[in-house]
């Protein structure tokens, strides 16, 4: 497999997503006075989870949740072009939740970014709590709300275009917002006596608008195309398979 | 010559005919999705290879692997002190040694992810408009200082002595950390070690998820690799902005098919091996003396370092 044969170029290319990665919190950027309690937030979310999913999906939970874990995971990889020339790819949290439902969602993104971290280094090992919270806790409720709260009338399939891209946009930019929260929280709640940061060294006047900016400009649009891409064509070709009309009971397919 | 060809294999494609007329376009996006997916691939090769071999970090219970890694990066995480980070790497490198893998491979990657996450991000704390203290190096002087939105802006940017030492200190801290958790993750099994999880008291229901996640990634990210070659060779020159984002609809669709098509065999192969809603995973084997040895070193150098 020659392709393979290139990692050093991919490593070199995947420096044009530096600033998307950071949504996946490094080891050594958190104090333990947070990635300690966001981790008990997150098992608690999950321990909810998987009690709700349970009920939801039946027996057949199992592959089902491990498929859309793979699935969330996969898209992460899809680059599209966004406006201003660069490439970028989506968290995938927004379209996983309109579609599994954020229950689902939940686990199935915290999968991948455990598989993630483990497996390929993205995001730290003592920061798997924080990432977990923002993007497969936060997140998927986020799109999920923003989506149920405009999207519920699957006929009128433009709206639905626009629902999407702002659930997926939305719940992007307010995940790195509160990523910048995080970082931003660090110079205050863990310094040394001399006020040296211990941990992240920028603190919310920096960390807020530089995550913001970015994603609201740039990755934000990428997270709310791919969302709107993905819905529209699951809406036009087998809308039953979208979790978020289900609940509605129009197109009641399990 | 007489075309003998079927009508539809004459017919242009549409990519190829718009490429004429499109006004702007590129093609690095199937370019960056299909190094993408074929890292994904490598990754879990080289894991799966590496975690084969029987060197003595191989040979260590995935348990105890795990447990000295949620400890060693906790211990890296309360660690303040340049020095004790240094040996802490010099640890680290011992034993990378000991596991008997490819220093350039490993180094390489951790490098990499070191380069961006402990310096590329972190170096503007190293300026005394984040970090303020004594400028050892002056990068450039203004008349007078001045105030930007909330910001504000001194008459001289240069390094500090502080700013450097966060900088040193942060940079130390993430490749700690990268270090040792890409040498359990190369060295273990990652089935193995999802089994592992039991001890921090994940249910099976859970890792059994993350087992077939894992497996699914890997199916999945060959379909997508082939799928992005076929494309790429159907499409020349500059392609509209809005045809790429359909493409992509369409793809992503199709392997979103692919998954629930997947998801259903597996569902059925369960069922016909007497899958009835229950798991039990099997521990891989026993914790040994070896394994025992080996967390006792590795939380004497843990607690050695914090005291320090």
């Amino acid at each position: 497999m020659k392709i393979l044969s290139n990692f050093a170029f991919s490593e070199c290319d995947a420096t044009t997503d530096i600033i998307s990665e950071i949504m996946h919190i490094p080891d050594g950027y958190l104090s333990p006075q947070t990635y300690i309690p966001l981790f008990g937030a997150f098992a608690a979310a999950t321990a909810v989870a998987v009690r709700k999913v349970k009920k939801e999906v039946s027996v057949r939970n199992i592959p089902y949740l491990g498929m859309a874990a793979a699935f969330s995971f996969i898209i992460m990889m899809f680059n599209l072009p966004v406006p201003g020339g660069t490439t970028g790819h989506a968290v995938g949290s927004a379209v996983i939740a309109i579609l599994f439902g954020p229950w689902a969602a939940m686990i199935a993104v915290s999968v991948a970014l455990i598989i993630q971290a483990l497996v390929f280094g993205d995001g730290g090992i003592t920061a798997i709590g924080a990432n977990c919270f923002n993007m497969a806790v936060f997140m998927p409720f986020v799109a999920w709300y923003i989506f149920k709260l405009a999207g519920n009338n699957p006929v009128k399939t433009k709206r639905i275009f626009l629902v999407a891209f702002i659930s997926g946009y939305l719940s992007l930019v307010l995940t790195a917002i509160l990523t910048a929260f995080e970082f931003g929280i660090q110079p205050i709640i863990a310094s040394a006596a001399d006020g040296k940061a211990l941990y992240c060294p920028y603190d919310l006047s920096i960390a807020i608008p530089a995550m913001a900016i970015e994603h609201l400009l740039l990755f934000g649009i990428a997270e709310g195309m791919i969302t709107a891409l993905i819905i529209r064509y699951v809406l036009v070709n087998e809308p039953g398979l979208i979790h978020a009309f289900r609940k509605e009971g129009q197109y009641e397919n399990k | 010559m007489e075309n003998n060809l079927p009508a539809y294999l004459r017919q242009s494609e549409g990519g190829q005919q718009e490429g004429r007329h499109a006004k702007r376009g590129q093609l690095s996006f199937l370019n960056k999705s299909i190094v993408n997916a074929a890292v994904t691939m490598k990754s879990i090769y080289l894991q799966a290879e590496n975690s084969g071999r029987q060197n003595f970090f191989q040979r260590i219970h995935p348990g105890v692997k795990l447990l000295s890694l949620i400890y060693f990066e906790i211990v890296i995480s309360f660690v303040h002190r340049p020095i004790a980070q240094m040996l802490i790497t010099s640890f680290i490198f011992l034993l990378f040694l000991a596991a008997g893998l490819s220093l350039f491979l490993v180094y390489r990657r951790i490098l990499f992810l070191v380069f961006i996450f402990g310096f590329l991000i972190i170096w503007p704390a190293s300026l005394n408009m984040i970090t303020p203290g004594k400028i050892i190096f002056n990068l450039i002087c203004f008349s007078k200082p001045s105030q930007f939105w909330i910001y504000h802006i001194p008459q001289c940017i240069g390094f500090t002595a502080e700013g450097l030492q966060v900088v040193w200190l942060l940079f130390l801290r993430v490749l700690n950390s990268v270090s040792f958790a890409m040498l359990v993750v190369f060295t273990t099994s990652f089935p193995a070690f999802v089994k592992s999880f039991k001890i921090i008291g994940l249910p099976d229901t859970f890792l059994m998820i993350i087992t077939l996640g894992y497996k699914y990634i890997f199916i999945l990210s060959r379909t997508i690799e082939e799928a992005f070659f076929a494309l790429k060779s159907r499409l020349i020159g500059n392609i509209r902005n809005n045809t790429i984002r359909k493409l992509m609809g369409g793809l992503i669709f199709n392997i979103f098919k692919k998954s629930m098509t997947n998801y259903e065999n597996t569902w059925y192969a369960m069922v016909s091996r007497g899958y009835q809603g229950k798991i039990i995973l099997h521990s891989p084997k026993q914790v040994d003396s070896t394994d025992l040895f080996a967390f006792i070193v590795i939380v004497a150098f843990g607690i050695g370092i914090l005291f320090m």
